[in-house]
């Protein structure tokens, strides 16, 4: 059909706005693909690895071995299993060795072969890196030579951390697979328990039977911990969480924008096109070949845009989800795309844009031939708003721009909601940024006053123990959950009255008394408690509950506690007065390393930065994202009203406005748009962070609270106005090349 | 002479070279009102474009109070366009989301000592409909407003491009007489290019111009008034 060519013209007449719609439909479909590409791929890898290879939902150790552990099984309807463990020293370093899991925590090898003869050793690719080994080579532990055979990942080893309280890895230390049988030529080699629960459901409820199993048969228990809160086995989940948190909602987002601009653009077109369609359809042409013809445009930009933009998003995905994992060890596998989603990031933009095109289209060519020819589409019709305008009192400069701006009410919400999502995306990004600095910095590790944390593996107790040194204090704690709310777990923790190990101040920044129960701040606003409130905790270890009534609230940031007076504590849980599980020092204290079950670090406040990497990564794309779309955005307008008030551009030229002043009155004319959009977009921001913010918690118990930094605000502003400054420059070329002839050839008013 | 034309031409290149003006002559009084007739396609409105600064000449010469616009750069055509030239167009050109009042401010907003908006509006009878916009008017209403805008600079030419082309007789009169009492009013030298012949008659001077040659100068002493003119 001729018609078709005019397809290419129209395009070709707009190159830049088309560019500009079509990466505006990238990016979406590119984010759509990137984010859940790498959501899914993290969680394949993850939770595949821990599902395939039966990762642990407990562990434990004992006093003793367990005598009947098929009987404990039957009981608990758990799978128990026994692993040999045994630290061996190495050249700068140490190598914890373990028995190969066969039910619980089985090892995937990830280069090299299983462990076939006598003396064969799978090590941690990273330990092979750091010390140099090779496989193929040897390692000799203790005197015994072992044969690297190959490396391996362990369920329970994905982050490798020595002791399970601790936050960051040791230099030097890494894990080894060898026989059950190799494993005990090392004298001391000790016995640490795995259960996983073959009911899947309740498993914070099968934990508590199991402990109460294992009391009331008389075993001691220590490093209890469930995989929840086991680092080893929970980090990769806050990454996957939070891409997960991100992916669907920015990039409906994004789709929705599309949609409305190329709506807006379509309804453009074609009613500047309405004396060529009412003369078409004079000739004959049926209303749904018009529909197909116009119906072809933002058809080909949709589809273009989501093809672009699934195709650069798929070879993204494998470097994102490597930086993601740098710190967590798993077996390699291969980036897959669920065809579902690539069909969604195709279709998704083309069902959109289309209904919404098909819609406007239907509505035009309602109009019957005679009234499209009159032409009375391209005549500006004055809107209510243009009408109720009483501009008498301001310089005609700004009743133009006024009037510029209200003219056309959906281009005023495009331009608006553009920047404001544009504004939301880039203030998220840093804002998110900040909170986790804040929380980096004012928040666990900035509260220590005492910087080291030494955990026992079992309650220890004052009056027996000889009490411990001066510079240094004991506390108790249990991780617990709220009555009702099992996803929301914190430690309730027993302190000295006369504890000075890390600050506890109320809101407005005075000390809070250590006699009373106090909360902290991210934790209350979590469950919506204020003082004087009662809340239930249940402990997660031996499931009791008890009642609190909240007297003061911590100023905190992300971190989840509620305290209260260690003897207070001590009496509520039934514990011998004097008992406590931690000692919080100033100074290093030379414990008994085999008592120990971590020790955190705070004194180095840079260490704990690596922690953030991923953050970074996912804060640069959002900034980048969000000044392209920026740009994209006020770009469109910008050129869509210079289109639009090409005749009146025209005739300002004709009556003697210099090229600034006309500059000026059109391109200035969306600042304030611009700027409502931005401060727009800070409350929404909030609102829209402090949902995911609520989300991500509920998923991963962290809670990152939205803290907005005045700094960050200010460079978001610049940035956005930077970006309106060169795009006035680009459309300013545009301005140039509208000739004063248009108005003199202009036909109508 | 306030208008001095002499020896015009203007050719375009449309894949076939087309001379519009073949060496047009043309001379104006201070205060006159002067009116090119012509056909369609015969350069009146080439003609009118060189003279109010629009486009250039390919050869000759145009004097506007003594200026030489052929010789002007474009920045200095700006401002003659800017300080010295009102135009009123046949379809008004007005800016449709402006209310009359803002249409007219589009002028005396650069302009360096323009009449009150009030003043104009009130000399063309439009005082009670300032706040219209452009859409809510009739034909001659519009094309009021459009002289208001033009004259509000109080402009040393006046320059109409057939301003009753769009018009009814009666609104054509309407028009023409209050083009004719600018003329007397504020002493503005008019130019209007038309085609039609029976508006000759409220011109002091009359050009008529066919393929881009005059052909015909007339002077006219005896000026009927435009409230008498028929067609």
């Amino acid at each position: 059909m001729a018609l078709r060519k005019r397809i290419w013209r129209i395009i070709k007449e707009n190159k830049g706005r088309y560019i500009g719609i079509v990466i505006l439909i990238l990016l979406g479909s590119f984010y759509f693909i990137a984010a859940t590409g790498i959501s899914n791929n993290l969680e394949k890898m993850v939770v595949g690895f821990a599902e395939e290879h039966r990762q642990e939902d407990l562990t434990f150790s004992l006093d003793k071995p367990i005598e009947e552990i098929a009987a404990l099984e039957g009981e608990s309807g758990a799978q128990i299993e026994a692993c040999r463990q045994y630290d061996a020293k190495v050249p700068n370093g140490e190598l914890r060795l373990l028995s190969p899991g066969t039910e619980i925590n089985i090892p995937a090898v990830t280069s090299g072969h299983i462990l076939e003869n006598p003396g064969d050793i799978l090590l941690d690719p990273s330990f092979i890196k750091m010390h140099g080994l090779d496989i193929g080579g040897q390692i000799k532990l203790k005197g015994k030579t072992f044969n690297i055979v190959g490396t391996m990942a362990v369920p329970n080893y994905i982050y490798i951390i020595k002791n399970l309280y601790d936050v960051l890895p040791t230099r030097g230390f890494g894990i080894g697979i060898v026989s059950s049988a190799d494993i005990e030529v090392f004298p001391g080699v000790v016995t640490v328990y795995a259960a996983y629960f073959k009911d899947r459901e309740n498993i914070n409820a099968q934990t508590i039977k199991l402990h109460g199993l294992l009391s009331e048969k008389g075993y001691s228990l220590s490093e209890w911990i469930d995989a929840k809160s086991n680092k080893r086995v929970s980090m990769p989940w806050a990454n996957i969480s939070s891409m997960k948190s991100m992916s669907l909602p920015v990039s409906m987002a994004f789709s929705l924008l599309s949609c409305l601009i190329v709506g807006v653009m379509i309804m453009r077109i074609v009613k500047s096109d309405g004396v060529v369609i009412g003369t078409l359809y004079a000739q004959g042409y049926r209303r749904r070949e018009l529909i197909w013809h116009y119906l072809a445009i933002p058809i080909l930009l949709s589809a273009t845009g989501g093809i672009a933009g699934a195709l650069l998003a798929l070879p993204c995905v494998r470097p994102v989800v490597d930086s993601m994992l740098i710190s967590y060890i798993l077996p390699a596998k291969s980036i897959s795309f669920s065809p579902l989603n690539l069909a969604l990031a195709v279709l998704m933009p083309v069902a959109f844009i289309g209904l919404s095109s098909f819609l406007i289209m239907r509505k035009m060519l309602k109009k019957s031939a005679v009234e499209l020819m009159k032409g009375d589409e391209q005549k500006a019709k004055v809107n209510f708003i243009e009408r109720a305008l009483r501009l008498d009192r301001f310089k005609f400069n700004t009743k133009f721009r006024i009037r510029e701006q209200v003219r056309s009410i959906p281009r005023l919400l495009f331009l608006v909601l553009g920047v404001c999502a544009a504004s939301m995306i880039l203030l998220y990004g840093f804002t998110y940024n900040y909170s986790m600095d804040v929380v980096m910095e004012k928040g666990a590790l900035a509260r220590y006053l005492y910087p080291l944390e030494y955990n026992f593996k079992q309650v220890r107790n004052l009056h027996q123990d000889g009490g411990i040194p001066e510079g240094a204090e004991p506390y108790n704690a249990f991780r617990c959950y709220p009555k009702g709310r099992e996803s929301v777990e914190f430690y309730l923790m027993g302190t000295e009255p006369n504890s000075v190990g890390f600050k506890m101040n109320d809101m407005r920044g005075s000390a809070l008394s250590r006699d009373q129960v106090n909360i902290s701040y991210p934790l209350s606003s979590r469950l919506k408690l204020k003082e004087g409130d009662t809340i239930s905790v249940v402990t997660k270890l031996d499931g009791k509950s008890y009642s609190l009534k909240i007297d003061g609230i911590v100023e905190a940031y992300g971190e989840q506690f509620i305290y209260m007076s260690l003897d207070e504590f001590n009496r509520m849980t039934g514990q011998p007065p004097g008992s406590y599980r931690t000692v919080l020092s100033s100074h290093e204290i030379d414990f008994d390393k085999n008592l120990l079950a971590g020790v955190m670090d705070a004194r180095n406040h840079e260490a704990y930065k690596d922690l953030a990497r991923p953050t970074t990564v996912i804060v640069t794309s959002v900034t980048i994202l969000a000044v392209l779309i920026a740009v994209i955005i006020i770009y469109l307008v910008t050129s869509l009203r210079i289109d639009e008030s090409r005749n009146t551009i025209s005739l300002l030229k004709i009556l003697g406005y210099r090229r600034k002043e006309l500059a000026k009155l059109i391109l200035n004319s969306s600042m304030p748009a611009v700027f409502i959009g931005f401060w727009l977009g800070l409350p929404l921001m909030l609102v829209f962070g402090n949902n995911i913010s609520d989300y991500v918690a509920e998923m991963i118990n962290m809670v990152i609270p939205m803290i907005v930094s005045p700094l960050y605000v200010l460079i978001s502003f610049v940035l956005i106005f930077l970006v309106y400054e060169i795009t006035k420059l680009l459309c300013g070329r545009k301005l140039a090349k509208i000739f004063m002839s248009e108005a003199l050839k202009a036909g109508t008013e | 002479m306030f208008v001095s034309v002499s020896n015009l031409t203007k050719s375009y290149n449309t894949g076939t070279i087309t001379h519009v003006l073949k060496g047009v002559n043309l001379e104006m009084e201070r205060g006159q009102i002067g009116v090119i007739l012509g056909p369609s396609g015969s350069g009146k409105s080439t003609l009118m474009n060189i003279i109010g600064g629009v486009d250039r000449a390919d050869s000759g010469r145009v004097e506007v109070d003594g200026e030489c616009i052929t010789d002007l750069n474009d920045n200095q055509l700006v401002e003659y366009r800017r300080n010295s030239v009102g135009f009123v167009f046949q379809f008004y050109n007005l800016v449709p989301n402006l209310t009359v009042a803002e249409n007219i401010e589009v002028v005396s907003n650069i302009s360096k000592n323009p009449l009150k908006t009030d003043e104009v509006l009130s000399a063309v009878g439009l005082s009670d409909k300032k706040n219209r916009f452009p859409r809510e008017l009739s034909g001659g209403e519009q094309q009021r407003v459009s002289i208001a805008r033009a004259i509000v600079k109080n402009p040393k030419l006046l320059l109409c491009d057939e301003p009753t082309g769009a018009l009814d007789l009666d609104t054509s009169r309407g028009v023409l007489s209050l083009l004719q009492k600018v003329n007397a009013q504020f002493g503005t030298t008019i130019l209007m290019i038309t085609h039609n012949s029976a508006i000759a008659g409220m011109a002091h001077a009359v050009f008529r111009l066919r393929s881009g040659e005059v052909v015909e100068v007339a002077q006219n002493s005896k000026l009927i008034e435009a409230e008498r003119i028929e067609w």
